[in-house]
């Protein structure tokens, strides 16, 4: 599963063919299909395993975030890639990649918003700027910049 | 060629034109509650197919009709593997159906909307 969540954090939906998954899971065709029933079906698990393996952590880790700046360095250094794509490409068209994708999203916020003991607009006001410097290839000084202004929060 | 669609509560293939007496078949319903899912997956005509029975195969031209291999039963009506659609079912007689669709992807779309 680890190696269906690196191809599907890696390059678009339609891009992963049943060919890609059944040389890197070093599965049958056959038992894709009899397990998963589709290749929806794996992506769906492949996301919740995504979400528990990767997005987990990082709630834990937000909740001893002291400030705006640490909180945005372990979101920005966070392995997202899936979250990322599901959020851009998957959530528009898949009503339950959409649920999973909110989510998680709100569950970061919340981490935030305890952690920092901000209200929740503002935790996911963070969490937006957060993922947009991933996007961008988090650019340190845009981190540095941007919680030089926050800092020290209420 | 297949033909797919939603009716209430049933997935209705009919395979269309001469494939119906390659394949042996002319349609299929299954209920929604059988079918698992749907998979765009133009790889699959290029893999072991398992024995006809009954059914027509000339390969690069034709798979049609029932094959059995490892246990399994599946269906196919595939000329154009590019256009090949996966559709995975349980406690059916097939376990799966291997479809030529004219449009894989609102095909897969239509499928798994249905199921969720």
């Amino acid at each position: 599963m680890h190696a269906a969540v690196g191809l599907f954090g890696g390059r678009a939906y339609d891009g992963v063919s049943v060919d890609d998954l059944v040389s890197h899971l070093g599965v049958h065709r056959n038992s894709l299909y009899k397990t998963f029933g589709s290749k929806r079906g794996l992506y769906l698990i492949a996301l919740r395993r995504h979400l528990t393996d990767d997005v987990r952590p990082l709630l834990d880790a937000l909740a001893g975030a002291s400030d705006a700046a640490a909180a945005l360095r372990l979101v920005t250094s966070a392995d997202l890639r899936l979250l990322l794509l599901a959020t851009i490409e998957r959530a528009p068209v898949d009503a339950e990649v959409a649920s999973e994708v909110k989510a998680a999203l709100a569950a970061v916020d919340q981490a935030i918003a305890d952690a920092l003991g901000v209200p929740s607009d503002l935790a996911a006001a963070l969490t937006a700027a957060a993922l947009g410097i991933l996007l961008r290839g988090n650019p340190d000084n845009a981190t540095t910049a941007l919680a030089r202004h926050i800092d020290p929060l209420p | 060629m297949a033909l797919i669609r939603i009716d209430g509560d049933d997935l209705v293939v009919v395979i269309e034109g001469l494939d119906k007496l390659w394949s042996f078949k002319g349609s299929l319903t299954i209920p929604l509650a059988n079918v698992r899912g749907a998979t765009a997956d133009p790889g699959i005509a290029s893999g072991p197919k398992g024995i006809r029975a009954p059914g027509t195969h000339v390969p690069r031209v034709i798979i049609a009709g029932t094959f059995h291999q490892d246990g399994e039963t599946v269906f196919w009506d595939v000329r154009d593997p590019s256009k090949a659609v996966v559709v995975e079912l349980a406690d059916e007689t097939y376990s799966r159906l291997v479809l030529q669709v004219d449009d894989p992807r609102a095909t897969v779309a239509l499928v798994e909307n249905a199921l969720s």
